[in-house]
This record gives C-alpha cells, structure tokens and sequence, in this order.
C-alpha cells in the first residue's frame, strides 16, 4: 500500500456502497501529503462527503487547499463540460451547448456521457505540467479519486473508450487514448478497494478485484475498514468460565473499592457485552482470513472501527497514521509493503478504537 | 454516569418527537404498509441493508398472505443470495416453494433487472413496426446508451416496475434501489427522459438542414449550422452521426414514452405506494436518508417508514467511581481484565448513545416519520431463515 502512495500518479478509491470510500480517500490522501506528495482528492457523486472530513462546509469545482500539501475539489459535470471545451478553444460553444440546455441532456439524460468529462477532469489533474509563473492552479504529484461503487467503476473508469469508440477522430478519441494510457499503466495508476468485515463486502470485494483484472485495470490492494479491536487477545478465552462464575472479578472488584457498583448483575452484563463483542471479532478475524486468501497475495491494510464514527480532520488524521508506520524509517522513505493489525500499536490504539461492537441481537 | 435505558429493537408508533426510546409493544410501522400497500420501495445509501430488508418485507407478506414480488435494479447480484437463487432472470421467478408455508394464497417472485433487456423490450413495445425497432437495436449509440452508460438503469426500473404493476399479478411489488444518489435517478426518470425527449434544440442541431426548411428559421439554420461544426470538431463526426440516427430513429416514440413515464410517477406518488428509507445509524447514512426523505416529501411522494439496522445496544451498569478504576487497572490480572470490561462498556454506552442522538436528530427533520430500529444482528442476513429472523424485528 506504502508503495503506491509513494508513486502511483492517480490512485481510484472504489469498494461496495457503505464501506467507507470517501473517509479512506481523505485518509489515503492525508497519508500521502504526509510523506511529502502533492496531492488531490476528488470526489465524482457529488455527496459532498469530503467537505466534512476535512472540515470544510462544501467543496466545488475549484481545487480547495485543505492542508500541507493537500487540495480537494468535488468535481462536477457541467464545470468540466465548460472547462473541456475551452481548454479545446470552444468557450462560445460552451455558451451555445447552456443555451440549447444541452449541458443538462449531457448530465442528467445520459450520465455515461458526465463520466467521460469527469473522469477526463481527474486525468487533467492527474497529468496536468504546470508552467512556472502560470498563476493557474498547480501540478500535484498524485490524485486520489473517490469513485464510484465497485458495482459501477468500471464503467465509470471505461466511460471515455467507451464513447470513443464511436469517435474515430477528434479531441474526445485524442484524450480517450491518453486516458486509456494513464489508466492501464501500473506504474502510475491503483486500484484499491475497501472493504467491511461482514460477509457479503467481502463477497463482493472478491468479485470486484475480479472485474477490475479483467477490465485490465491496475488493482493495488485492499483496505479492511472498520475493523473490531481486539482488546482482550487471549483473555477472551476466560470469558465464558466468568459467565458462569463472575468470582475472580466480583473479588477485584471488591478489592479496589468497587464491590457496591459491581454486583453479580453488572458483572454478568459486562462479560456478556464483552463475549458478544469477541464473538464479533472472531467472525470478523474469519472473514478477513477468507478475504486474504481470496487475494492471493494482494496487499491488504486493516483500519480500526472508531467508536464516535467519522466526522472531521482528527479522525482522518487518525486513520492516515493506520496507513502509513511512524518512525525514522519512513521519514528517511525507506519504505517496505507492511500490514497493520488492529492490535499492533497496542493500548493507544486500543483506546481510540475501544467500544466497536457488539454482537448482541 | 447513572444506569442508562437500553436500546430497544421494537418499533415506535409514527411521530416525528424526539421522545428518547422506542415503544414496546407499539405496531411496527411497517406491518400496515406490508399489509395494505401496493408498491414499496426501499431506499438508501449503499451497504445499509436495504436489499435485506427488501427481501424480508417481501417475505414477511407474502408469509401473511399476499401475491408478492421483490425487483432489484441493484447490479450486485445481492438478493439472488439472499433468496438463494443463482440467477435471477428478467421476469419474476419464484422463490423455492419449500421455503414459503404451503398454506394460504400468499407467493413470493423474485426478480432482478436486466437493464439491457428491459429497454430492448420497450423499444420494441413502442416502436410502430420491427424496422424501426431494427433501426434503433442497431444503432451503436443506442447499444452503448442501454447496456453501457450509466443511468439507464433507472428508467428501465421504472418501466419494469409499472409493467409489473399493471399486469395485476401481484399484490405488492417490493422494489429494492441502487444506492441514494441512483435512486434519486429513479426519483427523476421520467422528469430526465422528457428532457432528453425534449432536447429539441439538440435534435435542430443533429437534424439534416432541409428538414428545418422554412424561411422563418433560416437564420437559427445558419447559427445551428456553424454549431454543427464545431461540435463535429469537437467529437469527430461518426459519434454525432449516430447520435443524430439515434434520434431520427427514435422519431414518433417520443409520445408514447412521454406519457407513460407519467404514468409511472403517478403511480409512484399514489397512496397505495410506499417509499421505505433504510439507513444504519452512522452519521453518513441517516444524512442521506435525511436527504432522501426531505427530497421524497418535496416531491410529495408518500413516506412510509424509516428503518434503521444494526442499532448497538448497551445494558445499565452502574457508575465506577475513577479511583476505584485506577486501582482495577494497577490490580492483577483479573483486576486490569475488569478494568478493560468496563472501558468496553463504556465505549458501547457511548456508541449506542451516539447512535440514538443521530436518529433523533433526523426524526426531528422530518415530522410523522415511523421508525422502526432493528439491532444489530449477530449474522449477516444471507438466507432465508435470516430473512425471516430479520422480518421478526421489522414487523414486532
């Protein structure tokens, strides 16, 4: 995964619906400018989603700086259109296309036809030179693409071949073919998708990595998000002899002054709490054994569930440390492919995550 | 902290209060619509459970009696494991008959889209004669258009919807939705197919110059003309030859098409359909339900429920003071394991308080709104007996 945020130019963030694709791409982003890239996150499906994580009210066509090294920008059909068309020299065009509402049969009737200007807009940022003392806006290093659901990706991604397929000539083949370029290029372009430990994103994870390979599309790895802490480790295995006899607890408990809060009642509730949330994290634990294998060696990184959910830059931030290990090494970017367990980091990391889950019901 | 109400998965009667915890006992708000409506459809953002649900409210009526049918539009082949089918056709098929009791007159189908199919199909139901039909199958930018591109899908759902409705073999027809932003397509089918229809000035554009002809419109000829060529500059000119074919071949099904779009949104807005929204309680998912359910009510589509899965749960425990924490954590082995017993818990209460803060929140934005909470379950929901493990919290 290291890798890629160190080289890949254009990096697509997809993944089944509800799996956290924008919260990872402002992670993936984050972690990224954080290791000294210029980068862009972008988001297509106009949900507005990136705004919040990194603590901005909404986010437009225009690139938006949002930290060191660190741009974002919600790209938008109708602006690209315009953009398109002037960069080509059609700016009275873009004018007459608004007046004949055609914008709107482009966007809304067909909205193949938005794919291409969008996913042409991403390849513009992703290999746009800059010029020095141009004044326009700059030239990043890489792009991270919130994109859609795997389910739609790779439509999304094949728009622009798609629509040349029809257009031997002219500017939308020319740029088809180079985006075609930047898209089936590994050293450039990744593929990562995310994933929940539940069975059926893990089902669908699979398929997805899948589609992609066939579609020739570079895939990089997976992100395992939402991830369980495993605070007690081995101690879990105590838990059911508790059940039946709290004793050794209701005596620590009595030791260390608690004994009156901590009754037999509220011991019991708190080892059931406790087993039903070990029993969600061994099913997660085996379906993240099943994903693993299903990728055959495909990098995979787990990131943990955060109790008080997603919501601005201090979690992102919290997140993008999950994605990229601390320490000299790879502020010297001595860099290897490394997993993270949820439990490496111990305690600290504990804490942040405590609280994900239980499997009661 | 003082011992705490715990989550409960019943459902709570349908008012829009903030009134903190739900109702035992009180009729889940879905049980009438599964009993009276004729169409319902599930909505919300990805990874909610909504074809889950779907599927469980089909079931659950079709258990209870009624001719039902579940239609997913979702490219996932999701509610084909669910129901345990392989492969899910263009047309219903039913669910294996062993799975549903053989009493009563109640039948459960189901079906998922083939988008491509459907539209095959319509282009066939409205074109005058084969040739025409012929013509449009063959042209590439119709190919590309039905089978490719996005957005299709949606008004090809509506149609098949609609078919479903009026053939009147069905009671209720339960349909499941691709993700908000989609679905919100769905929403708008037939307003963005009348626009496409209605891109006159796109078909001035495409349309050969004598066919404009008049004198009155020369001087538009002469513009549209000059517009013409650049577009061609821009696209080459095979793309905008097949799009015009398109469009030519297309001539006189506008009508037809136009009207019956109509016909399904009225349908969709009559009182006897049902919009579903389903959401988890994570921030993300109840602000689009919130979103979906402001823009249901603009559109004065009939709301019926919000369904809220995998809702945490904590049980009270009572307070321990700091202090008696501290020495827990400086305590031995099983001293430091109660400790972390009681940081878990914790994290628990804070996630399940959080939970019905946001759910709150949203049933206060939008007023009348029954809710129907279901926890969150200790398996995926991936066969039957799941379904209808899942029905039990839905509809008690």
């Amino acid at each position: 995964m290291l890798k890629v945020l160190d080289r890949a130019r254009l990096l697509v963030v997809t993944g089944k619906g509800g799996t956290g694709k924008t919260t990872v791409a402002a992670s993936l982003g984050v972690a990224a400018a954080g290791r000294g890239r210029r980068v862009l996150v972008a988001e297509v499906e106009g949900r507005q989603g990136l705004a919040g994580l990194f603590g901005r009210g909404e986010l437009d066509y225009r690139e938006a700086r949002v930290g060191e090294r660190l741009h974002a920008l919600a790209v938008d059909p109708d602006e690209s259109l315009r953009e398109y068309l002037a960069r080509y020299g059609f700016a009275p065009l873009a004018r007459l296309l608004t007046w004949a509402n055609l914008n709107r049969f482009i966007t809304a009737a067909a909205p193949g036809l938005g794919d291409v200007l969008l996913v042409g807009k991403v390849w513009e940022a992703a290999t746009r030179q800059v010029r020095p003392g141009s004044g326009g806006p700059g030239a990043y290093d890489l792009v991270v693409l919130d994109a859609p659901p795997t389910g739609r990706v790779v439509p999304f991604l094949r728009a622009p071949e798609t629509v040349a397929e029809l257009a031997r000539v002219g500017p939308i083949r020319h740029q088809a073919d180079r985006v075609k370029d930047l898209l089936d290029d590994p050293e450039r372009t990744a593929v990562v998708l995310t994933c929940l430990p539940e069975e059926l994103p893990v089902a669908e994870t699979l398929e997805g990595v899948a589609a992609l390979r066939e579609a020739g599309l570079p895939v990089a790895g997976v992100v395992a998000n939402r991830v369980t802490g495993d605070r007690l480790g081995g101690r879990a295995a105590r838990l059911p002899a508790l059940a039946r006899d709290p004793g050794p607890l209701a005596a620590a408990a009595a030791g260390a002054g608690a004994g009156a809060e901590l009754d037999r009642a509220a011991l019991g509730t708190l080892v059931e709490e406790a087993r039903d949330r070990q029993r969600l994290v061994t099913r997660e634990r085996r379906l993240l054994k099943e994903l693993r294998a299903g990728l055959d060696g495909l990098p995979m990184v787990e990131l943990p569930f955060l109790a008080g959910g997603v919501a601005g830059p201090e979690e992102v931030r919290a997140l993008a440390g999950h994605l990229v290990p601390a320490g000299p090494g790879a502020a010297a970017g001595v860099v290897e492919e490394q997993e993270l367990a949820p439990d490496r980091s111990g305690r600290d990391q504990a804490r942040r995550a405590a609280g994900a889950g239980s499997g009661g019901g | 902290m003082s011992p705490r109400t715990p989550a409960t998965a019943a459902g709570r009667p349908a008012r829009g209060t903030s009134a903190p915890a739900a109702v035992a006992g009180a009729t889940s708000p879905l049980a009438e619509l599964a009993r009276s409506a004729r169409i319902i459809v599930c909505c919300g953002s990805g990874g909610v459970g909504k074809t889950s649900t779907a599927a469980a409210v089909a079931l659950w009526a079709a258990q209870s009696g009624r001719r039902t049918c579940v239609l997913t539009i979702d490219p996932a082949r999701r509610l084909a494991q669910a129901l345990g089918l392989d492969l899910l056709s263009n047309a219903p098929r039913p669910v294996r008959a062993k799975a549903l009791p053989a009493r009563g007159p109640g039948s459960l189908d189901a079906m998922m889209l083939d988008m491509r199919r459907t539209f095959d199909e319509v282009i066939e139901r409205y074109a005058r004669d084969t040739e025409q039909a012929d013509r449009i199958l063959a042209n590439r930018f119709y190919q590309r258009l039905s089978s490719t591109l996005a957005g299709t899908q949606e008004y090809m759902a509506m149609e098949k919807l609609y078919e479903l409705h009026e053939s009147q073999r069905y009671d209720l027809l339960v349909v499941d939705t691709p993700p908000t932003r989609s679905a919100l397509d769905f929403l708008d089918a037939p307003d963005n197919l009348n626009e496409l229809l209605d891109a006159r000035a796109f078909r001035l554009l495409i349309a050969p110059a004598q066919r404009i002809g008049r004198g009155y419109l020369r001087g538009l000829n002469l513009a549209t003309t000059a517009m013409t060529k650049m577009v061609r500059r821009v696209t080459g000119s095979e793309l905008l030859a097949e799009v015009g074919e398109f469009f030519a071949a297309f001539e006189g099904m506008y009508d037809g098409f136009k009207a019956r779009a109509g016909l399904v949104y009225d349908q969709l807005k009559h009182p006897s359909t049902a919009f579903v929204v389903v959401a988890t309680p994570e921030g993300a998912a109840l602000r689009e339900a919130a979103y979906f359910a402001g823009r249901l009510a603009a559109d004065r589509m009939p709301l019926g429920a919000l369904v809220v899965n995998r809702i945490h749960q904590a049980r009270p425990v009572p307070e321990v003071p700091a202090a008696a924490r501290r020495r827990l954590a400086a305590d031995g082995a099983d001293g430091r394991l109660l400790a972390d017993l009681l940081e878990l818990h914790d994290g628990l209460e804070t996630l399940a308080e959080a939970e019905q803060r946001r759910v709150r929140e949203l049933l206060a934005s939008v007023p009348n709104l029954g809710v129907v909470q279901v926890p969150l379950l200790a398996d995926d929901v991936h066969d039957l007996a799941g379904l209808r493990r899942l029905g039990d919290y839905l509809f008690t």
